[in-house]
């Protein structure tokens, strides 16, 4: 036995007029599961903790919590000293128990055909996966989007592709789930990250039947724009004045010594809307001996499409994008763009290496710059953090130049197409970052996707920058000290 | 509340009995949990027995299904439980349920104990859940009223007929409905041992509440106790772990890293019966063969990597969470208290030997003798369930009343909880132990009187509710302390070992198709061992 500390969420709408925590010492066995610890607490301590349970072994999906904010199944997850334990982020009828059942009864159901067909060996290998949700809920707590707009949510969307694949079903179900806020999704990951079946909405649920809303004429103008823009221009975005690629040279030596040397990979944002980041970013890379190689006819990655779901010309974009860099001999290719970082990791079949820039300064570990007198807080990009599991690397660059203070993970509401698309919802996602950003009471934002920095600028009255942009600040500011300093 | 059918349990037999009896009438489903996510359908992993293929036959599903029983069964409903069951997978197919398919797109199947061929379709090793998905589906396509999260506490009574049902709702509100008919559908109770694969709703409130109604049970004795269950941590003692690993090809070894089932069943190995299966794992363990957590080695590490992760993802991916990679070392398992094969008495209509109360499911008793075949269970609630629903849903309308002294003496039996003294959880716990120790695999007569001991003193606590939401788990550990002592009685009756039922005490001189002995009975009233003279 072992004793554990834990503070756990209380309310009881009969009895209370506004929800607290209580802190709990438990005895509980080694190896004990979170759930055990709300049976110690009922049998010891307090009968009246409420709680759900069943299956006790991950499969019916009825005690999903949130511990320490993330949500968890109660049986399967490792009881842990100090966390605290809350209800799931939906209406709570006592304690640890929400209210499932709106949720529940949005998921779609099988309406059978006439005739009866048996799905082949492939269906049913394309269909299971979706299957194995429990519909704990933990993808419903977690959405973002869900919080700010009229949507059925992750798992509800889950269920109707699979009944998209299924032959066995009658009704128009991709027309269904368009209806039902398909294109509400910013693609931020959170559902996946949470599921416990690990169940990837996102990519393989939500933009495969975005795709099959694109053959049926049900993609979104503003996403339709996008797609035109790319195939006429190369790019996703329009420019605002000379491109990036315009500007640079080809290949950037380093003022030192090299100690590596990366192809670099602008993507559509930093090329055409924000080049001072790029900038900025190279001159970081030069400080820190690092050789950059940036072929010119590099192309939209297609992540804009891909979460869009207009698939046609994604191939043609990848191949330009492996060719540019494949005919140099380039063995690493760097990325700034956490959009196009993810993409060319998880889309792409790269014959290259990909590396995050935040990834290679913290591996080749940079001259340190000088501190500058600023509180910051860090707004860490989907695409980046769940993306590509990219979490610790940018704090350790920024705490170099700033004292950091941390706001929840959640989304800004740029991805997705949601920009574009649903502005009114990005709009509300941002203003909810906005109010995270007050609350740390930090003088700047700091990210790492172009998508974000370009979002956030338009709803906080707080500098946004990109990463290498504080970086480069505390450089300068470095040059000005010894400048200052008499010889 | 006033309805045609009640049904009450949402498992596999529940669900399905209320598809059925829909079609009929005004049905109401009352589930004590979320329906869909209680019971044991929803955790039943490996799979579903239908006799598919032209080389298979009912016949042998027939024979294996009562030579599994040890001859218990009773071989009308046996009957219909082989015939039907490929029509109800028929059901489920054309519901959206997605079974693994074979190239030739036919539900696939794989072989488990105890049968000849292998007939046991699956869904990955998530059978019943898949199940449990499409029932419910289906059942919101139905007019089905259902009233989720309320425990049915007792059942009303018009003069010999059951006329609906109290239950209790998670504000503590009483509300009582009448139905013309009553479906039991509320699974089993092995959650009365200290060591069970049963999720926290099986309980037994259905043997109580049928009991306590006047219901004929019979061979409440024969509990199965599964082969192979988690042994570790502490808390995770106990959690299923499918026969489909060893259908899979998963073998079994002891500390010594001897393949032990050889001296045991030599022919059918890892997929003999379960009842021989458990009484191998605990003999090697009680002869000190056992691992250092107290089991015995489920290893498939010699399987390919691709077929774990696909026909068992479940297992792999439970056991990652405990930090054990099924694909790389083996398994610790021991037996854990798994199905209770008796239950109240019913005919082919599910009809129980009360009038206007039907059972089906693991609540239901007959079809599974004194072992159930692994796979039967599932094929057992769409099969029962049908017929009890059907026949729920066909019968007449009729008058009925619900007489307000029982509604006053169950008010009565609530408020009283608030002056108790012991927790539901302490006694839950006594009972646990108690029932581990000497009701489990092997049982003597002094042992299962001492244990029967503990239940009456344990039943003669006051039970405390602390607030109205332990309203429910007061009287759901009466329902337990009922239960258990039907499983001891049981046990007393049967002075023969049979099955999963296994007497220490007791030479015999017969063997199970030549036992003397038939079901055992218990009611309010008598209680008893049937004797059959044998031809």
């Amino acid at each position: 036995m072992k004793e554990m500390s834990v503070r756990v969420y209380r309310f009881d709408p009969k009895e209370d007029q506004k929800p607290h925590f209580q802190t709990y010492l438990v005895q509980v066995n080694e190896g004990a599961r979170v759930l055990n610890v709300l049976h110690a607490i009922h049998d010891e301590h307090d009968p009246t903790l409420s709680y759900r349970y069943c299956c006790g072994s991950g499969q019916c999906g009825s005690c999903a919590v949130r511990v320490n904010g993330e949500p968890v199944l109660a049986c399967m997850e490792e009881a842990r000293e100090g966390m605290t334990i809350e209800p799931l982020d939906l209406p709570v009828q006592k304690d640890l128990m929400v209210d499932m059942e709106p949720y529940l009864s949005e998921i779609s159901a099988l309406v059978p055909k006439d005739d009866f067909t048996m799905p082949t060996p492939a269906v049913v290998e394309d269909i299971k996966p979706f299957r194995s949700c429990i519909e704990c809920l933990a993808c419903v707590s977690a959405c973002p989007a869900l919080k700010v707009i009229s949507f059925a949510g992750p798992t509800a969307m889950r269920e109707d592709l699979r009944l998209a694949l299924d032959p066995r079903d009658s009704e128009d179900r991709v027309t269904e789930a368009v209806k039902s806020g398909l294109f509400t999704c910013t693609s931020c990951q959170a559902c996946w990250k949470v599921c416990p079946k690990n169940i990837q909405i996102p990519g393989k649920a939500i933009e495969k039947l975005r795709s099959l809303a694109n053959k049926k004429g049900l993609t979104l103008p503003r996403h339709q724009e996008v797609a035109q823009l790319v195939r006429d221009t190369g790019r996703s975005v329009t420019r605002l004045g000379p491109t990036f690629l315009e500007q640079i040279d080809e290949v950037l030596e380093p003022y030192g010594p090299v100690r590596a040397t990366v192809g670099f990979f602008v993507g559509c944002m930093y090329n055409q809307r924000l080049p001072q980041a790029a900038f900025d970013a190279m001159e970081v890379l030069r400080r820190n001996g690092i050789r950059v190689i940036i072929p010119k006819d590099q192309v939209c990655c297609g992540s804009p499409l891909l979460r869009t779901g207009q698939w046609d010309i994604l191939d043609t974009l990848k191949r330009k994008n492996i060719d540019a860099f494949v005919s140099r001999n380039i063995d690493t290719v760097l990325t700034m763009c956490a959009g196009c970082g993810s993409t060319l990791k998880n889309d792409y079949k790269t014959p290259y290496r990909v590396i995050d820039i935040n990834e290679l300064l913290t591996k080749y570990v940079i001259e340190p710059p000088a501190r500058l007198p600023l509180k910051a807080t860090y707004h860490d990009p989907c695409h980046l953090l769940r993306g590509q599991g990219i979490r610790d690397q940018p704090r350790e660059l920024i705490t170099q130049v700033v004292d950091l203070v941390e706001m929840p993970a959640i989304c800004c509401g740029s991805g997705g197409g949601v920009r574009s698309g649903i502005p009114e919802e990005a709009a509300a996602l941002a203003e909810r970052r906005r109010e995270e950003i007050e609350k740390t009471g930090a003088d700047i934002v700091v990210s790492s996707c172009p998508f974000c920095e370009f979002h956030i600028m338009e709803h906080t009255d707080r500098p946004v920058k990109n990463i290498t942009t504080l970086l480069l600040d505390g450089y300068r500011e470095k040059d000005r000290k010894k400048a200052e300093k008499p010889a | 509340m006033d309805c045609h059918v009640l049904v009450i349990g949402s498992g596999g037999a529940g669900v399905r009995a209320a598809i059925e009896a829909s079609g009929y009438g005004e049905t109401i489903l009352v589930s004590k949990t979320i329906a869909g996510k209680g019971g044991c359908t929803t955790m039943a992993e490996g799979g579903y027995n239908a006799v598919l293929r032209e080389q298979d036959s009912c016949e042998a599903h027939f024979d294996d299904t009562m030579k599994g029983g040890a001859y218990l069964n009773d071989p009308a409903l046996v009957r219909l439980l082989v015939d039907e069951a490929p029509e109800r997978m028929e059901d489920l197919l054309r519901w959206g349920a997605v079974f693994d398919v074979t190239d030739c797109c036919e539900v696939a199947q794989r072989p488990f104990g105890g049968q000849r061929f292998p007939r046991t379709c699956y869904a990955g090793d998530r059978t019943g859940h898949e199940m449990m998905l499409t029932l419910m589906d289906r059942l919101a396509a139905t007019g089905t009223e259902v009233l989720q999260e309320v425990t049915i506490v007792h059942l009303f009574k018009d003069e010999n007929t059951v006329a609906g049902a109290l239950g209790i709702d998670r504000h503590g509100e009483l509300l009582a409905i009448r139905s013309d008919r009553t479906v039991l559908a509320t699974g089993g109770g092995t959650r009365i041992y200290d060591i069970s694969t049963n999720s926290s709703s099986g309980t037994g409130d259905g043997y109580a509440l049928g009991f306590r109604a006047g219901a004929d049970l019979v061979d409440m004795e024969q509990v199965q106790f599964h082969p192979t269950g988690a042994v570790y941590p502490y808390d995770a003692r106990g959690r299923l772990v499918t026969e489909a690993v060893r259908g899979e090809g998963g073998i079994l070894k002891n500390a010594l890293n001897e393949r032990f089932m050889v001296k045991y069943d030599p022919e059918r190995m890892e997929l003999s019966t379960r009842d021989v299966v458990s009484r191998s794992i605990a003999t090697e363990i009680l002869e000190g063969r056992g691992t250092p957590h107290g089991g015995v080695y489920l290893d498939v590490t010699h399987l390919p990597r691709a077929q774990i992760e696909s026909k068992l993802p479940v297992m792999l991916e439970q056991f990652l969470k405990f930090g054990v990679d099924i694909r790389e070392e083996p398994m610790e398992v021991a037996p854990t208290a798994h199905h209770i094969m008796g239950g109240l008495r019913i005919n082919s209509d599910g009809e129980t030997t009360v009038p206007c109360l039907h059972a089906c499911g693991e609540v239901a008793g007959g079809v599974h003798g004194a072992n159930r075949l692994g796979g039967n269970a599932l094929a057992d609630t769409q099969v029962f369930g049908k017929r009890a629903g059907e026949a729920a849903g066909k019968a007449k309308k009729r008058v009925k009343r619900i007489h307000w002294e029982e509604i006053a003496a169950q008010e009565k039996r609530l408020s009283a909880f608030y002056d108790g003294r012991v927790l539901p959880t302490t006694v839950a716990r006594s009972l646990q132990t108690a029932m581990w120790d000497g009701a489990g695999i092997f049982r003597t007569a002094k042992e299962l009187a001492k244990t029967l001991d503990v239940i009456n003193h344990l039943s003669s606590l006051p039970l405390k509710a602390a607030g109205y939401s332990n309203l429910e788990e007061c009287c759901i550990v009466q329902n337990m302390l009922i239960t258990a002592s039907l499983v001891v009685k049981g046990a007393l009756l049967r002075k023969e070992s049979r099955g999963a039922h296994v007497r220490r005490d007791v030479t015999q001189a017969w063997d199970a198709q030549g036992s003397p002995y038939g079901h055992t009975w218990q009611s309010l009233k008598v209680s008893g061992i049937e004797t059959e003279v044998k031809a």
